[in-house]
């Protein structure tokens, strides 16, 4: 069998698993990673008793920092074992030891044989399987919840039910020999128990799922059990795996939203202390699906351990371009509330709602060290009607990082059809919506970047109630680096990365329909700066261009709507003061659109100039110019027109060929005009000889 | 004159306009591939809505979708339907920030009881900052895996792929979006004979009978790319191979869908930026889909016309079982063809006439003649005129059709004993109404509506070469050349 892990998109957010349940979690560390071997609940099937436990198989789930999870698929499952009677869908809580080289996976279920719970083993050479079961259950334990002690004294004890112990063999699969036994009355029956009853005499009502481990000198038993309601993680300490134990008090106190069940393991990473613990988030109306979660737990000084307090934040860092789920946060105004987003399909998680002006939350542990200065922000958020809120750093009134204004919530009363009508008109109209109490995904440019790992808040800052389910930090994608000093070659594809490209000049254009032939003659040959035909620019360089700018012609734009030809378009004087950059290109197309972003007054209705210098090491012939542009554009080499792309154009690799040309020995100064009206505008250039194959043989000069 | 060659030409266009386009009101835009419910065949647009059709051709309003949003799709999965869509405008509603959604229902028909869409759930998103526009969602149940695919994106930036769990319709955990194309909006993924083929829109949207969109595609040997077009280039630098533009009256084709009729029935559907005979609407189109070369190429609406009905089998041509009528033309120049040279002082050759319907429809008897197959030789017992017949109503793709001789009444007719005949004139009986539909190779397959004593309308029985001379009605084999037909004008 080849176990492939699935890497989950979850986080440390409890639950820690949000695409199945999962509950009763042992975690064990093995190689430096954390694995949990949970057992797992499912929805009963047709047949099955449907307000009942029901779990026909096992996964084991790993991390390296508690935050990132792989399901490393199922290892175990109920009629593949041949003890295990069919279907009986009673795989409940295991283990997992490793020693003398083997993992040993621990499990009860309802045997073939004799009723009641039995506990075999399964045996791997890996903490993911593939693990063989063995043909019988371990003689000598009845019950359920196996949990396997290797003790300092060099024996392995096995803790089962509610809190019996006895020792087990070296071959870790039948009970050692020497356990004493006792006869125990059920009813009228008497039965022979093997080992001891290390919880006999202690706070035990309806105990189960023991966990045993040992730490500085000390053994400890925990396990649920009923104080008063619903069951609780208590503990008791001894100086002998096998006891007596000295009851000590609460883990965890009883679960605030009713679950019935708990149980959980304890385990030492890295330096910290973690309880793995269960209860039923996604399944808030039936307490037999329960989700894993974790906690920090801390000792006192005098081996005690310290109560651990249920949280919805858990453990572990987030880093910034993780997806978080904010709504799981670790402190919130009293006001705030949380909701399964999707009552049906409950793994679609939670969200918060802050339901007013000053409603705040707080979620801590987010590390901003991948975050570089052109970061931005995507919130999922939604809200009942126009509002604003606010990403602060570390408290309601901390740093803003960016303040977001929802101010296209509620649909205006009447819409005002564009002049003009047409298709666009109606288009337009049927997009504006109603957004009330929809997600929306919101991004936002950031004021301000925290450093390191710090703590988020979310304010409502509005008159509206908001609801936010998940916040994640992006980096933007690199488009362009300064060119260096010394010469590039072209990529192995031939295309030319190195530009000189000045800041776009304002065209309005209401859509790329309108650049014909004639037009694109007449506007690209307009004289907009000096020595616009002879300029080789340096890095820096600054234009004063002055132009008369017509009102856009007619044309359809995407969004625009149809506009109608103006009887006397309006004609002015503009002046820009435009700089010259010199870039090389991340890509194999020059994204003019995200140059203008950058250094633009705008990215649509523009038109920009490039130029770049080839140096050539000897005359190259009969090569021809390969261009693709968004939208039209017009390349000069030279001096002397090349190419002419017309149209609405988008970016096709070697759209457009010029006839046969040269390139000389030494400079060649390549100039091209690229003119957009809306949408993306781009670029790529190469050469092509004779028979296709690019050209590459030259270099390509920054003009310092 | 001018007046009289105006009305001319308006009754022409009339004609042209019921026998080239879906019937009815198929008005929409970024259609959704055809989904079939209940014996009905469903389609939704860009906005909220979609239109639907009992017998293929006639389109009529009436489907729901709750959503809004551009260009959705439509995949049937299992026992239900899934509809993918985004919920945004691609920049019409502002910005760039875009989300894609899934909801299911058990079933397409807004009067069923069990009619209810589940609530959308986001499957992925552009951001607004992004290279990419997430709107415009086509869906592939891949059927080599049963994994779920969808291309989604605009002009702005990337065409992306994800994956869905089929029994969710929720992302797959742990999906990561990849880019595969640039250059496209309205994107599809269909699979075909161990490829995987990326069908996008390129060229200018919404601009009315100006708009230039056509499909153009590439293809890969597996579903995450690269999809490489005929002469080697990428999609992701811009390529593609053109499956269908602007022609026949009509430009702008966008949103391509494919449905598998049969095997060997394809067709594609896809809307017109505008219907010149539907004055400039924007309208849906179903082609036959053929496929030379591995490639996928929109086929021809079959358009009215007098043809050579010629036999895939043998290449003989359907024709009455009537006495062959010599045509007593005398061999001009004696056997000087045959190598002799023209004799120097022979007159120039002159054209021959044709044999004519009069020439011998009196040799012809009255009453129900039998079709046979034979070497063609346009005679007038050879020459088939196809009349659309829409008040009849259709399939996907045409109206039922007529096959009458040319100059004629005679029609082509279905016998009680799945024979096929000829009557002495039509009638309009449902034996005498054919479906003629393109076949992926370029062929045609021709079957009766009905056939008497039979029950309902007949999808199973072609007209069929029993022999090279000898045609019959029997069950359509795509694998068979006796199945297959070719309508030649020549």
């Amino acid at each position: 069998m080849f176990l492939m892990g699935v890497p989950l998109a979850l986080s440390a957010q409890n639950p820690v698993i949000r695409n199945q349940f999962s509950a009763d979690p042992t975690a064990r560390v093995f190689n430096n990673k954390v694995y949990l071997y949970p057992s797992h609940d499912i929805k009963p099937p047709v047949g099955q008793r449907q307000d009942w436990f029901c779990m026909e198989d096992y996964h084991v789930f790993s991390s390296e920092n508690l935050t990132d999870w792989t399901d490393h698929g199922m290892i175990v499952t109920q009629n593949k074992v041949p003890w295990v009677r069919e279907n009986s869908y009673s795989m409940w809580a295991p283990d997992c030891v490793y020693r003398n080289g083997k993992y040993y996976f621990y499990f009860p279920s309802s045997p073939k044989a004799g009723g009641g719970f039995a506990v075999g083993v399964a045996i791997a050479d890996s903490p993911e399987g593939p693990f063989i079961p063995e043909a019988e259950s371990i003689k000598g334990i009845n019950g359920i919840d196996p949990c396997v002690l290797l003790a300092s004294d060099g024996n392995a004890y096995i803790f089962w039910g509610n809190g019996r112990c006895a020792k087990l063999k070296d071959n870790m699969k039948e009970l050692a020999d020497d356990n004493p036994k006792s006869t125990v009355k059920f009813g009228n029956r008497e039965m022979e128990m093997v080992g001891v009853n290390c919880l006999e005499g202690l706070p035990n009502r309806q105990a189960e799922g023991p966990f045993a481990f040992e730490y500085n000198g000390n053994y400890y038993l925990t396990y649920p059990y009923v104080k008063e309601k619903t069951e609780v993680l208590g503990y008791a300490m001894s100086k002998n795996p096998m006891g007596p134990y000295e009851y000590k008090g609460l883990i965890m106190a009883e679960h605030p939203n009713g679950c019935w069940t708990n149980h959980h393991s304890i385990i030492n990473y890295k330096g910290q202390w973690y309880l793995f613990y269960h209860r039923n988030d996604f399944s808030p109306s039936d307490d037999k699906r329960r989700s894993v979660c974790i906690e920090k737990l801390f000792f006192n000084a005098d081996g005690t351990i310290q109560e651990v307090k249920e949280t919805l934040r858990g453990v572990g860092v987030n880093k910034a371009t993780e997806k978080i789920e904010i709504d799981r946060y670790s402190e919130a105004s009293s006001d705030v509330t949380t909701q399964l987003i999707d009552t049906v399909n409950t793994f679609r998680s939670y969200q918060a709602t802050l339901p007013k002006k000053g409603s705040w939350l707080r979620y801590n542990d987010i590390d901003f060290d991948c975050i570089n200065n052109d970061a931005y922000m995507i919130i999922s958020v939604k809200a009942a009607g126009n509002t604003s809120f606010a990403i602060r750093e570390k408290s309601a009134t901390g740093k803003v990082l960016a303040k977001i204004s929802l101010d296209n919530i509620v649909p205006p009363e009447t819409t005002n059809a564009p002049a003009g009508g047409g298709m666009g008109g109606g288009m337009m109209g049927r997009f504006r919506r109603d957004l009330r109490n929809q997600w929306l995904t919101q991004t936002a440019t950031l004021d301000y970047i925290p450093k390191g790992v710090t703590d988020l808040v979310i304010t409502n800052e509005g008159d509206a109630e908001i609801a936010v389910d998940y916040v994640l930090f992006k980096n933007r994608p690199k488009y362009f680096t300064p060119a260096t000093a010394a010469p590039i070659a072209p990529d192995a594809e031939g295309f030319i990365h190195r530009w000189m490209l000045l800041e776009p000049i304002n065209k309005p254009n209401s859509g790329n329909t309108v650049f014909t032939d004639s037009y694109l003659r007449e506007h690209f040959n307009r004289q907009y700066f000096k020595d616009q035909q002879t300029i080789l620019p340096k890095d820096g360089q600054k234009v004063q261009a002055v132009f008369k700018q017509e009102q856009a012609p007619a044309g359809f734009g995407r969004g625009m709507g149809q506009q109608a030809q103006p009887a006397q378009p309006e004609v002015k004087t503009v002046k820009q003061t435009l700089t010259w950059h010199a870039l090389d290109s991340e890509n194999m197309n020059v994204k003019l659109f995200r140059f203008a972003e950058k250094w633009g007054e705008q990215v649509y209705g523009v038109l920009f100039w490039a130029v770049t210098i080839i140096d050539c090491p000897e005359e190259i012939k009969d090569v021809r110019l390969a261009v693709g542009s968004n939208s039209a554009s017009m390349w000069w080499l030279n001096g002397e027109e090349t190419l002419l792309l017309s149209g609405d154009r988008r970016m096709v690799k070697d759209d457009a060929m010029s006839s046969r040309v040269t390139l000389k020995k030494g400079r060649n100064v390549l100039r091209g005009a690229i003119i957009n009206g809306p949408g993306m505008s781009d670029f790529c250039v190469r050469f092509l000889d004779e028979k296709g194959n690019p050209v590459t043989n030259y270099s390509i000069i920054n003009n310092k | 004159m001018k007046i009289l060659r105006n009305i001319l030409a308006a009754s022409t266009l009339l004609v042209a306009a019921t026998a080239s386009a879906q019937s009815g009101q198929p008005f929409i835009h970024d259609p959704s591939t055809l989904a079939e419910c209940d014996g009905k065949w469903y389609t939704f647009g860009t906005g909220g809505g979609g239109i639907i059709t009992e017998d293929g051709w006639n389109w009529h309003s009436g489907a729901e979708r709750p959503g809004g949003g551009a260009a959705p799709d439509m995949i049937k999965i299992g026992d239900r339907y899934l509809c993918i869509y985004g919920a945004t405008g691609g920049g019409l509603g502002g910005g760039h920030a875009g989300r894609i959604l899934t909801m299911w229902n058990k079933t397409l028909d807004p009067q069923s009881p069990d009619f209810k869409w589940s609530e959308g759930v986001e499957v992925c998103y552009s951001d607004g900052m992004e290279d990419q526009d997430a709107i415009d969602p086509g869906a592939l149940l891949d059927p080599t895996t049963g994994r779920l695919w969808v291309s989604y994106g605009t002009y702005f930036g990337t065409i992306r792929l994800i994956e869905l769990d089929p029994a969710t319709g929720f992302r797959k955990s742990g999906n990561k979006e990849k880019d595969i194309a640039i250059d496209c909006e309205a994107s599809d993924l269909i699979y075909r004979d161990g490829w995987y083929y990326l069908l996008g829109t390129h060229g200018t949207c919404c601009d009315g009978v100006n708009s230039t969109y056509n499909i153009v595609v590439g293809r890969s040997k597996s579903p995450e790319g690269p999809y490489i077009d005929n002469v080697g280039r990428d999609m992701y630098h811009g390529g593609g191979k053109m499956v269908i533009a602007a022609g026949d009256r009509k430009t702008g084709a966008g949103h391509f869908g494919r449905t598998i009729i049969d095997e060997g029935v394809e067709v594609m559907s896809f809307h017109w930026e505008a219907d010149f005979d539907m004055g400039g609407r924007s309208t849906l189109a179903v082609r036959p889909l053929l496929w030379k070369n591995g490639w996928p190429i929109g086929g021809d609406q079959l358009k009215e016309g007098t043809y050579e009905i010629e036999s895939e089998r043998r290449g003989y041509a359907l024709e009455l079982a009537v006495d062959f009528v010599r045509m007593n033309v005398a061999r001009a120049g004696g056997f000087g063809g045959f190598g002799g040279g023209q004799q120097t002082n022979a007159a120039p050759p002159q054209p021959v006439a044709e044999q004519k319907l009069e020439d011998v429809i009196s040799t012809w008897p009255s009453g129900n003649i039998p079709a046979r197959i034979g070497d063609y030789m346009f005679r007038p017992h050879q020459k088939w005129t196809l009349t659309a017949v829409p008040e009849a109503g259709g399939y996907l793709s045409n109206p039922y059709f007529k096959i009458t001789i040319a100059g004629t009444d005679r029609a082509l007719a279905a016998t009680e004993d799945v024979e096929v005949t000829t009557v002495p004139a039509y009638t309009g009986a449902p034996e005498q109404l054919w479906r003629i539909e393109q076949l992926t190779d370029g062929t045609f397959r021709i079957m009766p509506k009905q056939i008497p004593g039979k029950e309902g309308i007949n999808t199973k029985y072609v007209l069929y070469s029993a022999g090279d001379s000898t045609p019959t009605l029997a069950e359509y084999d795509f694998n068979s050349d006796n199945s297959k037909w070719n309508f030649r004008q020549h």
